[in-house]
């Protein structure tokens, strides 16, 4: 567990400092700003504009630092050759790439805590304390994130970084759609498009269970149970997607 | 006692291109490393000294053969827990400074707590690098990666060193450097099992070398085993107009002469040069050295895959 430990330390270490990173989160923070002057500039109910495009914002630049950090959790390592020290040390394949990746949760998890914090202040000096819905967003934010970025580390395993990316955002993309791609499954004629369709339903993450910005916005109360499910559901799948990394990564050669 | 390293039979095929062709990397190699000694791995380029050091340190797997690291099969992350491996060309996390790596590198190899600190500063401070503890790896010339990337390998005390090419890129002073630590560990009875295009330093700090051609193990041994301790000619260098038949001329200076001669014929030589009145500069043995070993079994390399493929042909 402590070889675990420190190759999450060391991972977290070198997300803080990368240049990219900060410069991604410096554009959360600038866009958390921003928002709270569209109750200057739009009609209606001003205030849940602000918080719509804030929560939005956020889980938008939060998805992008996840994917950028993702893609290049292993590829790095092996395109760096870092990966040959590292790789003969005595510890098993599967603790070193967990250990990359929860030194990757833990980066997003505080980056994710900073932008709730400045979410607080900012929107709170506005219009005052949030309430419990948005802080439940968040967490299931962080779950979506660990999906996600499960995903991006998958890729990680054996694609370069441009390919990489275009698997995680497709995975992003398909899984924000999930419902409509199950309605346009049941709309279409039967064959193989809709077997085909049926089948990218069930195989692909659908992330839009993990979206609860709509009840944070206009203050809904938090159902529990789904909450519960939806958790479930997310871990569960993200634990599956590190075991199929984790596969890959043992058969892996480092040429 | 185990082996350092023992291999049997180990081989390595690589699948390349769209078509997935076969390119044998390391064939049949059959090795032992006995424990406490140094060991040079020689052999040209692309001769399959990197593919075996990579499959030793779990870094590739092998597609023949077995191995194992004192009596423990590579397969399992223990064999590696008394190793400690400098890779070619070593590349480490350049925003780490040189004691936050060695602190990374002490950690993942479980090197306890207590007089962890004391020995990075003791080591960082063996490879001259102690001014530098606090500076980013990123700013760090070749030579000093190098002497960051040995110290790495040593910071558990292994008892089991593996180098690829440790003296590649280094000055004279690093080259010198190097070898002092090999022979330091040697002395203290670890093993240390390395590769080396440098011959030279093969020659003044092996206990035993192996030459691997083309994928395979062309010979293994002593030094004296491998090059032979029968020297074959002598050139002797001699001051004076004094003749002597049969020799062939190797240098005509101003006021010298250097001939070649049988070695059994170098007695004979003497004393009809100090008789007809000359006076003896040199006699010095023509030796094989390792050099002249791989290169031999280069050529011969080179012959059998010749006749192979005009045997296909």
């Amino acid at each position: 567990m402590s070889r675990i430990w420190t190759i999450a330390t060391a991972t977290f270490r070198e997300a803080v400092r990368d240049k990219v990173l900060n410069s991604i989160l410096f554009f959360a923070v600038l866009l958390l700003f921003l928002s709270l002057a569209l109750r200057e500039i739009s009609i209606g109910d001003t205030e849940k504009v602000v918080r719509g495009v804030a929560l939005g914002g956020v889980s938008l630049l939060a998805a992008v630092i996840a994917i950028f950090l993702g893609i290049g959790l292993v590829y790095k390592e092996i395109e760096k050759k870092t990966i040959y020290t590292l790789a003969s040390k005595p510890i098993p394949r599967w603790q070193l790439l967990f250990g990359k990746y929860l030194g990757l949760w833990i980066t997003l998890a505080a980056e994710v805590a900073l932008l709730t914090l400045l979410y607080t202040v900012v929107v709170g000096a506005q219009q005052g304390l949030p309430g419990l819905p948005t802080y439940v967003s968040m967490g299931m934010l962080m779950v979506e994130l660990s999906l996600l970025t499960a995903w991006a580390t998958l890729f990680s395993t054996f694609a370069a970084p441009t390919t990489a990316t275009a698997y995680t955002v497709s995975i992003y993309l398909i899984g924000h759609f999930a419902d409509d791609l199950r309605l346009f499954g049941e709309r279409a004629d039967p064959g193989p498009f809709k077997t085909l369709l049926g089948v990218l339903y069930r195989v692909m993450p659908n992330l839009e269970v993990f979206n609860l910005r709509t009840e944070a916005v206009h203050g809904v109360a938090v159902r529990w149970s789904e909450v519960a499910w939806s958790s479930a559901y997310g871990l569960g799948y993200t634990a599956a997607v590190l075991c199929v990394a984790m596969l890959v990564f043992e058969r892996r050669d480092f040429k | 006692m185990q082996p350092a390293i023992r291999t049997e039979n180990l081989g390595k095929t690589y699948l390349s291109g769209f078509l997935r062709r076969p390119f044998v990397g390391l064939e049949g190699l059959t090795l032992e490393v006995p424990a406490g000694v140094s060991f040079g791995f020689v052999g040209p380029n692309g001769a399959g000294k990197t593919t075996t050091i990579k499959i030793l340190m779990g870094l590739q797997r092998a597609t023949a053969g077995n191995a194992w690291i004192f009596g423990v099969p590579i397969d399992r992350p223990e064999s590696r827990r008394s190793v400690g491996f400098m890779p070619e060309r070593p590349y480490f996390y350049e925003h780490l400074t040189a004691w936050e790596f060695m602190d990374f590198y002490a950690r993942l190899s479980e090197v306890p707590a207590a007089g962890r600190s004391a020995r990075i500063e003791g080591l960082l401070s063996r490879v001259g690098l102690e001014r530098f503890r606090n500076v980013p790896l990123r700013k760090y010339s070749k030579g000093m990666l190098q002497r960051a990337g040995i110290a790495q390998a040593l910071v558990a005390d292994p008892e089991l060193v593996v180098l690829d090419e440790p003296m590649s890129g280094l000055d004279p002073l690093g080259r010198v450097l190097v070898r002092d630590i090999i022979l330091e560990e040697r002395k203290r009875g670890k093993t240390v099992f390395f590769s080396s295009h440098i011959l030279s330093d093969v020659e003044s700090i092996c206990d035993r070398v192996a030459i691997v051609v083309a994928g395979a193990l062309r010979g293994q041994g002593t030094l004296p085993e491998l090059i032979g301790n029968a020297a074959t000619t002598s050139e002797i260098t001699f001051r004076g107009a004094v003749e002597v038949p049969g020799a062939e001329v190797v240098r005509q200076d101003a006021d010298s002469r250097t001939v070649r001669v049988p070695c059994a014929e170098v007695g004979a030589v003497c004393g009809a040069v100090l008789a007809g009145g000359g006076t003896l500069v040199e006699v010095h043995r023509n030796t094989r050295t390792l050099e002249d070993v791989l290169l031999d079994e280069v050529e011969r390399a080179r012959l059998v895959n010749e006749k192979r493929l005009g045997v296909l042909a």
